[in-house]
């Protein structure tokens, strides 16, 4: 057997080794090197002395008076800790609004953006505009921070549901939207998510390990796929030339019926794997297990619209099987391209923070606590940035024609 | 809810102060950091006391809280290390200048407790709310795992780490003549 690592030793010494325990036992017994290794860990682990116990200070009238205090001043107190709703209604209330009034930001965004291009002081209107089209996924976090544990109640059901359906409001707004005209389709999916959420739903399991592994492997498939879609729309903010070249060998590798079957297979499995962990995952006070449910709502509905477009809304025979091409290459030319602004945007920044929000716990494995979170900072930088850019070239900015 | 409420929830968590208490104090070394995690634990465990609903152990749910706040306190410590107490190093030299029978010893004694404390200081949050409650409350990485919220594998690396810190800071004198 070769040597104990210091980490196999420390296990050793709290008795966290399992069946390793005797083999360890008794090549400690054998190797006189790692014996001293040993010996010498514990003496240290053994002369750091547990602290004895002290007498808790008896500061009960202090507490009561603090509690007190709390219930008198709850609301406001409460609001200054955290910029979130609060009450469980006005939660609710903030993410249904949120999903109702999506269909309205984008006309909004259209007139702001064209008024824009006449008068360069209205830009921040259209920012404003677009900031709203994209609130769904920061909103249903926020209104996800404080939900309850278990989905019991109704209005823990309806926080839920709202939360998602703020969250998945530009591919699912755009996906009913092909259903019929006017805003029908879209209030009819609501109610439906409504009725959702009035209706018990059985208790939730743990999610079993093999579901998300399988999750994880075929996120691997789907990630080299997506990852080369966000390179060559970032490619076109530099040149609208070689991002035309880099889509055109991207769509006859798409088209392929072997890669086109590898990335329908990989979809299908991440959207029900995800589905079968997404609202589990959810719990308050875990902004990042948070954001990794919402944004992987988000990608689980994008990629519905995006990937199966063509084969859930008959595509003609002989078509093309994949998405559309973003011809011409600016969004805001029209309403209908407007609509599909949010939706590209929200569609590259969830991808980023679901992958981002999973390496970085992955990362606290390897790394110390310091480096995750400056990698983190880093990465949360250089995400932002490609949305960035992506949305200038979305909106028809390119540096080279 | 109302005053009756804050009494009913000061009688629930009577009995349980003491040891939430200890286990604050082994977390963050310091008295006072620990009077403050218990305050904000009760205060936060008030706050979402409809919660609790009686599903888990109380002690479990108290020590979930005890044990997030203990990680807040001390990010918070590290944020703005100027607020630190420095209570334990005026202990340590209280203890090297008391005059009792055997001064050599108790200066010995403070200068190792010097070094555990300044290891122990040297790690992050998470390394050493980790250490602690595998080291002092002698818990199993898979209950850390769980009371701390972080993948089992993780919380082992954590405690790798403090303890290569520890390694660090007293093997020497081990080795020393």
């Amino acid at each position: 057997m070769s040597h104990l690592s210091d980490d196999d030793l420390v296990l050793h010494y709290y008795r966290e080794d399992g069946p390793a325990m005797v083999t360890a036992e008794r090549h400690l017994g054998s190797c006189a090197q790692c014996a001293r290794a040993y010996d010498v860990l514990n003496r240290t682990l053994n002369a750091v002395a547990i602290p004895e116990l002290v007498e808790a200070p008896d500061d009960t009238p202090a507490l009561r008076q603090l509690l007190r205090a709390q219930l008198r001043g709850e609301g406001v107190a409460a609001a200054r800790r955290l910029p979130m709703p609060d009450g469980e209604m006005s939660a609710i209330a903030v993410a249904w609004l949120v999903a109702l009034l999506y269909p309205l930001s984008l006309p909004a965004l259209f007139s702001s953006a064209s008024w824009a291009r006449e008068q360069g002081a209205a830009a921040a209107l259209a920012v404003l505009t677009l900031l709203w089209a994209c609130a769904g996924p920061p909103v249903a976090v926020a209104v996800l921070h404080r939900i309850a544990d278990g989905f019991d109640r109704t209005t823990t059901r309806l926080r839920a549901v709202g939360a998602l359906m703020a969250a998945i409001s530009p591919p699912l707004f755009l996906l009913v939207s092909r259903l019929g005209p006017g805003l029908w389709p879209w209030y009819g999916a609501l109610t439906l998510g409504t009725l959702v959420a009035l209706c018990p739903w059985s208790k939730t399991a743990r999610s079993p390990g093999r579901v998300l592994s399988l999750h994880r492997v075929t996120a691997l498939v789907l990630g080299l796929f997506v990852l080369a879609h966000i390179v060559n729309q970032a490619i076109a903010f530099v040149s609208v030339s070689s991002y035309a070249a880099m889509r055109g060998a991207m769509r006859l590798a798409s088209q392929n019926p072997v890669s086109y079957a590898v990335i329908i297979a990989a979809v299908a499995i991440q959207m029900a794997t995800g589905a079968a962990t997404g609202m589990k995952r959810v719990r308050a006070g875990a902004i990042a297990r948070n954001l990794q449910a919402v944004t992987g709502w988000y990608l689980a509905v994008f990629l519905l619209a995006h990937v199966f477009s063509a084969v859930l809304f008959s595509a003609p025979p002989g078509g093309t099987r994949v998405a559309a091409p973003l011809t011409p290459l600016n969004l805001l030319a029209n309403v209908q391209g407007a609509a599909q602004l949010p939706y590209y945007l929200l569609g590259v920044a969830s991808f980023l923070f679901h992958v981002g929000v999973y390496a970085r716990l992955a990362a606290f494995v390897y790394l110390a606590e310091a480096s995750v979170r400056r990698l983190s900072y880093a990465a949360a930088l250089a995400a932002a940035m490609t949305v960035v850019t992506i949305g200038l070239s979305l909106c028809g900015v390119h540096l080279l024609r | 809810m109302t005053d009756a409420d804050v009494e009913v929830f000061l009688a629930l968590v009577e009995r349980h102060r003491g040891y939430m208490y200890n286990l604050a104090f082994r977390m963050t070394g310091s008295e006072q950091d620990a009077k403050d995690v218990v305050q904000d634990s009760l205060l936060n465990a008030f706050v979402h006391f409809e919660r609790f609903e009686g599903r888990a152990d109380l002690r479990t749910w108290l020590n979930r809280i005890l044990i997030n706040c203990a990680l807040d306190h001390l990010r918070r410590l590290r944020r703005r290390p100027d607020v630190r107490s420095p209570l334990q190093i005026a202990e340590v030299a209280d203890t090297a200048a008391s005059p009792s029978p055997d001064p050599e010893r108790l200066v010995v004694g403070a200068h190792w407790r010097r070094d555990v404390e300044q290891a122990m200081g040297s790690m992050s949050p998470l390394e050493r709310v980790t250490f602690a409650l595998r080291h002092f409350e002698g818990r199993s990485i898979a209950e850390i795992a769980q009371a701390v919220g972080i993948g089992h594998n993780a919380a082992k690396q954590h405690i790798f780490r403090a303890v290569r810190k520890l390694r660090g800071a007293l093997e020497a004198r081990w080795s020393a003549p």
